[in-house]
Parts: C-alpha cells; sequence; structure tokens
C-alpha cells in the first residue's frame, strides 16, 4: 500500500473538471433519466410492452360498453357508448395511475433512498410523468372510434392541455403526500388501490351525469350523499370536460366545475410539498 | 487556511429505536400511535471543518457514530441539531451497491448515478468507457445488476464515484470488499483525487488504509468526537484507548477468584496467578519474563502428583503445555498445601490473546486431581518484532556477499 511519503507533491494539479450542468437543468436532466427509468421499468420483460398501454383501457372500455351500454341500455349522449366511455377512461386511468404509482414511488426506490441523496420528490413528479407518457400514447386508441363513429375534433382540442394540467397536478399533489405518508405506514398504498376504486364509482366515466341527475336527485338521503359526491370530486369536471371534447366536440361546458377543480388541485400540490418536505427528514431511516 | 468545503457545526442525530412496531393501519389505530420507542443520540454535538483538498477519516469501534455522520455529510440523514454545509458536488459511496437499481443493466445505473450528481448525459457518455474499463465490466456492463456478484457490484460503485468527478468524495468501509488488486487501484485512485485537491471522507476499521490516505482524523466515540487532529496522533491515541479497555476487561477476570472446589481426593487448585517482571499482570511484552504460580490444597500430602500448564492462544488453540516430569515429582510428597512456580524467562508470543489452563494430575493413574481450562487470559504486545505468527522462535539470516549499498 502506497504510504503518504510516496505520495507526488500536493500541487492542486487540475485535471479538466466534468461540465456541472446549473440547478435546475441538473434537476431536469436527473428527471428525465428517472421518467425514462419508470417507463422502461414498466415494460421490462413484458412481450407487448407499451401495447399494454393501448390495450388495457381497449379491454375495459369494450366491457363496460358491452355491459352498461348494451346489457343495461344505458343511454349514452352523443350516441357511441365507446368514444364517451373512452374519452372518460383515459383520463381517469391517467389520474389513478398516477396517483398509485407517485404514492409507491419513495418506496420502490428505497434503495436509492437509503443510499444516495437528491431531492427524493423527483421521484413523485417522474411516476406522474411516466404516467402522463403512457396517457399520451393511449389517446392514439381514440383516433380509429372518433373516425368509425364519423366524429372530427376542432378548437375545443385546445382545452385539453388545461384538463391535463388540472389531472396532473391533482394526482401529484395527492401523490406526494400519499408517498412521504407511505414510508411511515404501508397500509396507505392498499388504501389507495381500494380508494382509486371506489373514486372511480363516483366520477362519471361509465354514466353521464345526467343520468345521475335524473335518478339521485331527490331520492332520499343516500340519492343526496351520492350526489354531493359526485358534484364535489374534481375529477367529475375534468372527465365532462373530456366526453365535452371528444364526443361531442365542443369546449367544455362546466367551468364553474373546472375552476373548483383546478383551485383544488392546486390546494393539493400546495399540501403535498409541505407535507412532502415535513416528512422527508426520516426517509432515509424509515423506508 | 484554505475555506472549508464542508463544515460541520454542532451536529446531533436522533435515532429511534421501536420497541414493538406499528407499520400496519390496524396496529397504528390499536396503539393510537406509531408504537413505542427510545431515542438515543446516535452523534452528540459534533464540530469539524474540512479544508478543500484535505482528507479527513473518521475511526472509532462500530456504533460510534462514524457512518451516521457520514450519512448526515452526504445528506441521506438530516441532522436533529447542528448544519452541515457543503460546498461543490458531492459523491457518496455507502456500502456495497449504492443506489443501484437491481433490475436495471450496469450501464443505465452509470447514467442514473450521473444524473443524481448533476452531469450531463453527454458527459456520462464520454466516460463510460472509462468507468466500464475501471470496473473491469467490459462483458457484463450491459446486464441487470441484480446478476452481480458483491465484488463487481462494490468496483462499479467504486468506479462510477471516482470517475464521475467529485469535488467531494465520501466513502465508508467499501474497500473492504473486492480483491486485492482492486483495493490497490482505489487506494491509486483516491491519492491521484488527493493530489488534484479533491476533498475525502473516509470511513473505515481498516487503520492502516486510514494513515494511508487521511491527513486528519476523527475518532468518534459513542456519538462524540473524542479527538480530531493528524492523523498519526489520532490513530495512536485511539489504539491505546482501546488497548486500555481490553486491559481493563482484563483486570477484573485477574482479580476473580478461580474456581477453588476439591476435585479428585478433595485436592484444589485455589489460585493461579501471573507474574511479569514488575509483579502481579495482565499485560506483557514479547521477551519479557513470565511467572505462573499455582496455589494448592489437599487433606494428605500430595503424592505422586504431576503439574502441568498449557499456553492456549485466544481461539483456544494450544500452543505449549509444560508439565513437571522433569522434576521427577511422582516420587516426592508434597506438603498439604503450596504454592507451584512456572518461571519462563522470556515469553515468546506474539501480539494477541493468550489463556492457560492448569491441572494437576496423579501420575500413576493418569487421572486429573483438578483441572481449570482456560483461566487467566493475557494480553501480549510485540509493538517491537517484526515477526508474525504465535510465537518467536530462536532465528538468525544471513545474506550472500553484499555488494553495494542502495542509496534510496
Amino acid at each position: 500500500m502506497a504510504s503518504t511519503e510516496l505520495l507526488p507533491e500536493r500541487s492542486l494539479q487540475q485535471r479538466p473538471r466534468a461540465p456541472q450542468a446549473g440547478p435546475l437543468a441538473g434537476r431536469i436532466e436527473l428527471l428525465l433519466e428517472l421518467v425514462r427509468r419508470d417507463i422502461k421499468t414498466r415494460y421490462r420483460g413484458s412481450v407487448l410492452g407499451v401495447g399494454w398501454t393501448l390495450l388495457n383501457p381497449l379491454i375495459f372500455m369494450l366491457v363496460y360498453s358491452l355491459v352498461f351500454g348494451k346489457f343495461l341500455k344505458v343511454q349514452y349522449p352523443g350516441g357511441s357508448a365507446t368514444v364517451f366511455i373512452l374519452s372518460g377512461l383515459l383520463a381517469w386511468t391517467f389520474f389513478s395511475q398516477a396517483l398509485i404509482m407517485a404514492t409507491n414511488s419513495i418506496v420502490a426506490n428505497s434503495q436509492l433512498v437509503r443510499k444516495v441523496a437528491f431531492p427524493w420528490m423527483l421521484l413523485s413528479v417522474s411516476s406522474v410523468i411516466a404516467a402522463l407518457v403512457n396517457f399520451a400514447i393511449s389517446l392514439l386508441l381514440l383516433i380509429p372510434f372518433m373516425l368509425l363513429s364519423h366524429k372530427g375534433v376542432g378548437p375545443p382540442i385546445l382545452a385539453v392541455p388545461l384538463l391535463v394540467g388540472i389531472t396532473f397536478a391533482l394526482s401529484l399533489g395527492l401523490g406526494l403526500m400519499l408517498a412521504a405518508g407511505n414510508v411511515y405506514l404501508r397500509d396507505l398504498s392498499y388504501l389507495v388501490n381500494l380508494g382509486t376504486l371506489i373514486w372511480f364509482y363516483v366520477t362519471p366515466v361509465i354514466y353521464p351525469l345526467a343520468l345521475v341527475q335524473s335518478k339521485f336527485s331527490g331520492h332520499g338521503l343516500e340519492g343526496e350523499a351520492a350526489h354531493a359526491a359526485i358534484y364535489a370530486n374534481p375529477m367529475t369536471w375534468v372527465v365532462l370536460g373530456f366526453q365535452d371534447v371528444f364526443v361531442f366536440d365542443r369546449w367544455p361546458q362546466h367551468w364553474h366545475g373546472l375552476g373548483y377543480s383546478a383551485v383544488v388541485s392546486l390546494v393539493s400540490i400546495w399540501l403535498g410539498l409541505r407535507v412532502f418536505r415535513r416528512l422527508r427528514r426520516r426517509f432515509a431511516e424509515e423506508v | 487556511m484554505p475555506d472549508a468545503v464542508v463544515q460541520i457545526q454542532d451536529v446531533s442525530k436522533r435515532f429511534r429505536i421501536y420497541h414493538e412496531r406499528n407499520t400496519t393501519l390496524k396496529q397504528s389505530l390499536v396503539a393510537r400511535r406509531r408504537g413505542r420507542y427510545e431515542e438515543f443520540w446516535a452523534v452528540r454535538d459534533v464540530s469539524v471543518d474540512i479544508p478543500e483538498g484535505e482528507s479527513l477519516g473518521i475511526i472509532g469501534e462500530n456504533g460510534s457514530g462514524k457512518s451516521t455522520l457520514l450519512k448526515c455529510v452526504a445528506g441521506i440523514l438530516v441532522q436533529d441539531k447542528g448544519t452541515i454545509d457543503v460546498k461543490g458536488r458531492l459523491a457518496s459511496l455507502l456500502e456495497v451497491g449504492a443506489g443501484f437499481h437491481p433490475d436495471f443493466t450496469g450501464r443505465e445505473n452509470v447514467f442514473l448515478n450521473g444524473a443524481i450528481l448533476g452531469l450531463p448525459r453527454r458527459y456520462i457518455k464520454s466516460i463510460m468507457d472509462t468507468i466500464v474499463e475501471f470496473a473491469e465490466l467490459e462483458q457484463f456492463i450491459d446486464n441487470p445488476v441484480k446478476t452481480y456478484s458483491s465484488g463487481m457490484y462494490t468496483r462499479l460503485g467504486f468506479a462510477i464515484a471516482v470517475n464521475l468527478d467529485p469535488d467531494i468524495l465520501v466513502v465508508d468501509e467499501v474497500l473492504a470488499v473486492g480483491d486485492e488488486a482492486f483495493q490497490r487501484r482505489c487506494m491509486e485512485r483516491i491519492n491521484i483525487m488527493r493530489t488534484e485537491g479533491r476533498t475525502l471522507v473516509f470511513v473505515s476499521h481498516a487503520l492502516e488504509s486510514v494513515r494511508a490516505v487521511c491527513d486528519r482524523c476523527v475518532w468518534m466515540d459513542h456519538g462524540v468526537a473524542r479527538l480530531v487532529g493528524g492523523v498519526d496522533a489520532v490513530i495512536a491515541a485511539y489504539l491505546s484507548e482501546v488497548n486500555r479497555r481490553e486491559e481493563e476487561e482484563l483486570e477484573v477476570v485477574e482479580t476473580a477468584e478461580v474456581d477453588s472446589s476439591p476435585g479428585r481426593n478433595g485436592v484444589s487448585i485455589t489460585g493461579v496467578d501471573l507474574s511479569g517482571p514488575d509483579g502481579p499482570t495482565v499485560v506483557l511484552n514479547t521477551g519479557e519474563p513470565l511467572t505462573i504460580s499455582i496455589a494448592y490444597e489437599s487433606p494428605k500430602p500430595l503424592l505422586g502428583a504431576r503439574f502441568s500448564v498449557t499456553f492456549l492462544r485466544g481461539d483456544g488453540v494450544p500452543i505449549l503445555t509444560v508439565p513437571t516430569d522433569d522434576l521427577q515429582t511422582g516420587d516426592v510428597a508434597l506438603p498439604r498445601q503450596g504454592v507451584v512456580h512456572l518461571a519462563l524467562p522470556g515469553i515468546p508470543f506474539l501480539e494477541g490473546f493468550y489463556r492457560v489452563t492448569v491441572d494437576i494430575t496423579e501420575i500413576s493413574s493418569g487421572q486429573h486431581y483438578k483441572r481449570l481450562e482456560r483461566v487467566r487470559p493475557f494480553r501480549v504486545h510485540s509493538a517491537d518484532h517484526r515477526e508474525v505468527g504465535m510465537a518467536l522462535l530462536g532465528h538468525s539470516w544471513e545474506l550472500p556477499q553484499v555488494s553495494d549499498r542502495i542509496r534510496r
């Protein structure tokens, strides 16, 4: 082993240093790397790979439109059960996937969190972005069905980024809280799985909102409660917006509702950041 | 003095030790909180400044808070009190396989680790070959790291940490893994980084490695920085403390009574005492005289008895048995009570722990009157000796005709 005496003079000679990205650029670079990793992990070892992103909502859409449209004879506005269900389902899938992946984002990366310090929040952000990428791919599904039902899309499609933005913020905000909480209480990931399942039925994806209004309004306490839950659900207005754009080719009709959803999602981001920052101190010990 | 790139000020870190941990909801609801826990301060009020270009070693016993302090510096743990300021890009290498995703290939993990250090992807690409070559993983770099051996993990981890060009490198005990050749290259690499003015924080049990790479050293003792200073002085102080503690433990044993219950025919050993050049002792240097005194008692005069002493190494391997056969004790009657002395003019044992087994045997039957196994541990120091092994044997070397002295 080399002893201290054999060292060359401490001349502080400089090797060319590695370029350092700026703090923001560095984080974006890292975020991209994490997103790349999240997407790759998801499809690693599967034959169909990205095909599942298309196949999953496609099959659910077919089942739902068969059961609700054909068997239960639910009348969907706009005529086509397929496009109606699909447009809401894609938005919902984005939201629920983002939420579930974000909830697990810290615990699933315990190897990394225990050993390396970096803004761990990026793990949660990247899982929401990965869900967003999947969502963007899954939008391709709409094309053949819209062609079949002879519907086009006009300028209202410009509302989609706003709808996506609200969904993104809502799932990220809730996801940050749940990801941080999940480190300390692992039940949260099970609760989130169960919760999104129930939440799905409180969102007008497989039934039109008009149906709820006619069936529940003024039908006793339970009816009122269900009614209130659907109206208080910020995802309701996002899903309705998607249906407006893709089923009716019109601008979202419920601007009050969307405004409410936007406020809720901003509050959730603010809360999510606060909770995450507070709980992150003991991540490496508890994860 | 150059500016401190790492400033550790009054840092304390508290851990929770859970007795029954409630990580599931049911338990939490029942217990109304997250389980009982005790708090324990792993690091208390530590302050150290590390100037740019310095190599700082952290030594101490297991559980002294070395690794906790290091993780606080690396930003993985957040201290409960005090501040840590780090200027520059810090790379940490903690334990084996730091920060790898098992399902990803070595190459993908390099990109990820580079991004964590804030390096542009282009740059990582440009040094990928260097990293792969350093880690000797040319054939495996595109396999998932979960298929790697622990040595491969360590090599890749180290190759990433040193080649991604950190300003400050934080290393915890990783060099213990990996083969000798790789360890040597790591040390070389660390020395190159030192000449380049990089800052190094190095935790190790291998005091020789610490001595070889560090300028200064912190000695952690029960969470407190007991001593901060030049590496040689701190290591020397640490070693003498370790020895002192060992010897203190031995003193307790020394004063303890031996088992003096009577054995066969009521013969008992009432005491076994060690004395060195300065009287009773438990610590000796190689070559010093040692006398073992065995006190016995017997209801009748002791006839035809053989005394013997066996020296055992700390792990129980017997080195030498010395019986009293030369004294023809078979023909004599010893008094009912007495002390037998065995004197070694110079103990031949080298550095380590030793014990003795003492027995008194009836020569005619070969049966023990009384036997005391593995009593009286003692410590031997052999700082002045270059020989390695259990015991010193007399020796001399002879060289061929020396033609010239090499001037170095």
